[in-house]
């Protein structure tokens, strides 16, 4: 049966905002102008100036709030659902952290004020760099890049400019065939060929065929551990051995660092770099898409072609800070200066203007602070403990082929279901939302027929695993056609993705 | 057209040779099969025309929502006409795949990948 | 452990279901030899109200926007937010919500991006919009590549030296393996010679890219621009300001082809640099090149209008290595945040706002200049930033001095434009008073009167 509730959508407030508008309306007021005013002709060339201000919406400032507020009760989110969004990590987003990133004196900084008025600003971000550093394993960072996929582009032109420094033009990059999309769109940004390296049934890198691709044309393999699958790769040390071997360099996509902190670290495991995802590890808030923040770790030798700037420490001259200012926490600050050093001749230049996404690292310096090193690792006891103890009740309804146990995510496969009933891991995804919950990533990685990925993180309690397996046990006895159908009631039902690729309409105009 | 006069590519393609003005032109479209394989498309990226093909290359593409299929070509030669009608009426693909659905007209400078075709018997074992 | 949930008898218990003697057995699969034998070595955790006086703690070392006046511009200005943004944007749906794969649980999020793009849009006279990207360089950066794709020519990019350097700086990198030649004119008057800039191009040059206003403030001869990239094939990408477009020329009025712009300043605090939000709206024709989320507005299975994401095969989790770029989500809390603004702002409210920042500009750089020692470095008109030459050729020693006395003066040029080491860079927005106006050149002609500056 179809759970039809009445849906209280707001269907006034919540059509276009292009319909909301009424010419006249005005929600703000700019103060008068205090200075002597000229008329703009006189001011700016005529033909640089537009016969009028652009088209926008003329609406009053309740209508605004009236209109987005209602607009965002049709989203689900972490603060109101489970989201188990494998790959994606999609926990609890600690609301200290954002009165943090919001203090005045952390967000209403410009980045080209002097250093001496961003001393506090600064040894965050340096300290933060020294964190990452720690965590991985890795010799130095680079807190530039605005996202994973920016920071494996950055890794990428980091090696190539390594390369290049060797006199070497290496023209391949080897990625397996469950990696995320960045990796080889990443490869093709950063100007090498793309190669896919084959996995094993159980979900491993096929050594066999890494050994048939590898070559002095290698650059890099990009290799995602935990993998995609939630596997901890077992020949990792094989696979870096047989890539540095020929003198290539190892990447780690870091999606999935949520698994291992303080347990395992990438450089010693054989990673030369790695990227970090502080909007799910690190429990930076989603934000709808974004934004997030990439920031890399490299070894010391790569480290001369990280972005510049990075952030440095000096001992402080005198005059400098006064002692007495600190805190138990921050005991040593006092004695030291920090300042943006531009000054490495071998740097790759710039990913982006400014020094990075501070505001989501501001998010995890505060989260990993407030961890410490023993929360840390709980964070990924618990990950791993949850994800395996989802996998141990949902393995009965839908079959986990890679095994029985896993890191921080599982994939399940609804391929038996599609089989027998018509049931598609898409009607399952669907269904769940009818329950309340957001549904898991479907269809990802490739690798997997009728992928399920799960990814419960370790900010759920076993209440609400035990409720969502309870759920997905009732959908998978439902009648296919009640699923086929679903969900049904969500503010829409399922969208014409047909019509919408076909005839894209990809701004508002009045019908 | 009838399928059963045409050849077939591993890749999906159907293939006609004709003359036409004294040399020789492939005209090509996409199997029945595979259109329905792919399932609602979206959109087709047709070549440019005076386009230079190589044999069991692709030089097309068709994309429905959550895919991207190469179309290749099955001989070389250059690109001298495609079929401007489809971008805004891809069902005629489906509706008569060997008829009004043909994609592009191909005047061949090398005619060997023609020997790596099968005909419409042979094909429709493969699809089995 | 402040977030974690599971006591030690939910652990057992679900221990005992997966069939695992101990936590540290679920990490078996680590071999032993890459498992980490000591703690992190990492300070202790903190409460919160520890976390809170440390940070507090560093914060007191900065000097913000509220203590010290701001102008300080290139690229990051201090406009004003109303509170309606922050309000908005501080729901829980809205910024603990991801990419919305499930368009039935997401129509929010989808509608906000549509109407973004719609704004986008209207704002810059483009035809299209997409969701978003990291922030205005990297944009600019993008919409390069984009240009080599769709132009499919890969000799060269020809760049105004009036661009940002920054964005310049990333648009190198980016091109840094693809051997694609990255092509500069210089602009010592402050703005480029069309002249120079046509001279330049060739039948291999992908795109010209320009900024308007640009670096230094100034406004380029846009159409000018427009026209010789026009007549050469090379397609034009503006870097634009999106509060000037309270009154400037639109990006597609003049034949803009790719059009990109930092767009914090719609609603998002300066946040020392990023996050930021990437502007891009380009032609119809181009839409299929670009990158980014992108959505539509379509209808469900009841007929009912609704939003999706679409055009999806460009992107990197279906093509690829062929994807239009490698960009996997949009900055969504920003985007909303900028929608937020242009409803609260309006028509009219965009246009005075950009008419203050023009008018306070113009009369701080009159007021300023009324010092012998300072004079405009260029003649070209600008719309809320200028260069000004100190003649003393004093800069650093100025800026400090100004900086003791409360003001954020202005950035000096020098570390990009030696030969405007004796020039810094002044912003005005709408948020400067003329008090605040008249008490930095009082600041200014304070420490020019002072030999040395105290420091």
């Amino acid at each position: 049966m179809a759970t039809k509730k009445k849906n209280m959508r707001n269907t006034l407030d919540t059509q276009s905002i292009f319909e909301l508008s009424k010419p006249g309306r005005r929600a703000a007021r700019l103060p008068a102008c205090d200075v002597p005013e000229s008329s703009i002709d006189k001011l700016l060339p005529s033909e640089m100036l537009a016969d009028g201000p652009p088209a926008l919406p003329e609406l009053s400032e309740p209508a605004i709030v009236r209109h987005f507020i209602n607009l965002s009760t049709l989203n689900m989110s972490v603060d109101t659902h489970f989201y188990p969004l494998g790959s994606c990590t999609m926990k609890y987003n600690p609301k200290r952290n954002e009165r943090a990133a919001a203090m005045p004196g952390l967000a209403d900084l410009h980045p080209y004020q002097s250093e001496d008025t961003l001393q506090g600003m600064l040894q965050i971000l340096f300290e933060l760099q020294e964190t990452l550093q720690e965590i991985s394993g890795l010799a130095a960072c680079s807190l530039q890049p605005a996202a994973g996929a920016h920071g494996e582009l950055t890794a990428l032109l980091v090696a190539a400019a390594y390369f290049g420094d060797l006199g070497e033009r290496r023209t391949k990059v080897l990625v397996p065939d469950n990696a995320h999309g960045t990796n080889p769109a990443s490869a093709a940004m950063a100007g090498f060929d793309s190669i896919t390296v084959k996995t094993t049934a159980d979900g491993f890198v096929d050594l066999d065929d890494l050994d048939a691709k590898l070559d002095d044309q290698v650059a890099v393999f990009m290799i995602t551990n935990p993998s995609t699958l939630g596997l901890f790769e077992p020949n990792m040390r094989a696979v870096a051995d047989k890539v540095h071997a020929g003198g290539g360099l190892i990447y780690l996509d870091g999606a999935n660092m949520n698994a291992i902190l303080g347990i395992s670290r990438p450089g010693d495991f054989g990673a030369d770099m790695q990227h970090y995802n502080p909007h799910k590890t690190f429990s930076g808030p989603h934000g709808g898409g974004g934004p997030g923040a990439g920031p890399i770790c490299v070894t010391e030798k790569l480290a001369p072609y990280l972005p510049v700037p990075v952030v440095v420490r000096e001992r402080s001259e005198v005059g400098g800070e006064r002692p007495g200012n600190t805190n138990a926490v921050s005991e040593s600050s006092a004695s030291f200066r920090y300042r943006l050093d531009f000054d490495q001749p071998k740097t790759i230049g710039r990913v982006r203007a400014f020094f990075g996404n501070v505001g989501v690292l501001l998010r995890a310096y505060a989260y990993i602070r407030t961890h410490g090193p023993d929360g840390l690792r709980r964070i990924s006891e618990n990950a791993v403990l949850n994800a395996n103890y989802l996998l141990s009740r949902v393995t009965h309804i839908l079959p986990v082929p890679q095994g029985n146990r896993c890191m921080h995510e599982f994939v399940a496969s609804a391929s038996t279901l599609k089989r027998d009933k018509d049931i598609a891991a898409m009607d399952i995804a669907k269904r769940l939302l009818d329950f309340g919950y957001h549904a898991p990533t479907v269809y990802f990685p490739l690798t997997v027929p009728e992928a399920i990925m799960i990814e419960p993180t370790e900010t759920e309690s076993k209440e609400t695993l035990d409720a969502f397996t309870e759920v997905l046990f009732r959908i998978t006895e439902e009648d296919a056609d009640l699923l086929h159908d679903a969900p049904h009631t969500t503010a829409i039902s399922r969208p014409d993705e047909v019509r919408a690729a076909r005839q894209p309409v990809l701004t508002y105009r009045a019908e | 057209m009838s399928p059963e006069d045409l050849l077939f590519a591993k890749t999906h393609e159907w293939v006609a040779v004709a003359e036409e003005n004294g040399a020789k032109v492939a005209t090509l479209g996409l199997s029945a099969f595979a259109i329905e394989a792919l399932t609602d498309l979206v959109y087709i990226d047709l070549p440019a025309v005076g386009r230079q093909v190589e044999a069991e290359q692709p030089f097309c593409e068709v994309e429905s929502v959550k895919a991207v299929s190469d179309i290749y070509s099955p001989v070389e030669g250059e690109v001298i006409a495609v079929n401007d009608a489809l971008p805004d009426a891809l069902e005629i693909l489906g509706s008569d795949p060997y008829g009004a659905g043909w994609i592009a007209k191909i005047k061949i400078t090398d005619e060997a990948g023609l020997s790596n075709l099968m005909d419409h018997a042979a094909y429709q074992e493969q699809c089995k | 452990m402040p977030y974690l949930y599971n006591t030690p008898e939910d652990q057992q218990a679900m221990l005992e279901a997966i069939g695992a003697e101990s936590i540290d057995e679920l990490f078996d699969p680590i071999p032993t030899e890459l498992q980490l034998d000591r703690p992190l070595d990492l300070p202790p955790a903190m409460s919160e109200m520890e976390l809170d006086r440390h940070l507090n703690t560093l914060a007191a070392k900065n000097r913000h926007a509220g203590q010290v006046v701001c102008f300080l511009g290139g690229g990051c200005y201090d406009h004003f937010v109303p509170a309606v943004v922050d309000a908005v944007a501080s729901r829980s749906e809205f910024y603990t919500s991801y990419t919305p794969y499930q368009a039935e649980a997401s129509q929010g999020n989808l509608q906000v991006m549509f109407e973004y793009q719609s704004m986008i849009a209207r704002l810059t006279s483009m035809d299209v919009s997409n969701a978003s990207l990291y922030d205005g360089a990297s944009a600019a950066a993008e919409a390069v590549l984009m240009a080599i794709t769709a132009t499919r020519r890969h000799g060269k990019i020809v760049v105004a030296g009036s661009v940002h350097p920054e964005y310049r700086s990333t648009i190198a990198t980016y091109l840094e393996n693809l051997d694609t030649e990255l092509v500069t004119i210089d602009a010592p008057a402050g703005v480029i010679d069309p002249d120079q800039l046509a001279a330049a191009i060739d039948d291999t040059t992908a795109a010209v890219v320009l900024q308007q206003p640009n670096f230094f403030g100034c406004i380029e001869d846009a159409h000018r621009v427009a026209q010789i990239a026009k007549e050469a094939g090379t397609l034009l990408i503006t870097a634009f300001d999106p509060i000037s477009l309270g009154i400037l020329t639109r990006p597609g009025d003049y034949g803009t082809n790719i059009a990109v712009a930092e767009g914090h300043t719609l609603g998002t605090p300066m946040s020392y640099g990023g996050p930021f939000l990437g502007i891009m709206a380009c032609d119809q024709s181009l839409v299929r090149r670009m990158p980014g989320r992108i959505a539509g507005r379509t209808v469900d299975r009841r007929g009912n209008p609704c939003y999706v994401l679409t055009m999806q095969t460009r992107e990197q989790h279906i093509r690829r290595e062929k994807a239009t770029s490698n960009v996997c989500t949009n900055q969504g809390l920003f985007a909303l945040r900028a929608t937020i603004y242009l409803s609260q702002l309006g028509p009219q409210g965009l246009r005075e706002t950009a008419n203050l920042c023009l008018q306070k500009s113009r009369y701080a750089a009159q007021q300023l200049c009324a010092n012998e020692r300072f004079s405009l470095a260029f003649d070209a008109p600008t719309f809320k930033e200028f260069v000004v030459r100190d003649a003393e050729n004093q800069v650093d020693r100025l800026l400090k001095s100004a900086e003791a006395e409360g003001f954020l003066a202005g950035i000096p040029l020098g570390q990009w434009y030696p030969e405007l080491s004796d020039c810094f860079l002044v912003a005005v927005t709408e948020k400067r008073t003329k008090q605040e106006i008249d008490a930095l050149v009082q600041s200014l002609a304070n420490s020019s009167s002072q030999v040395p500056a105290q420091v």
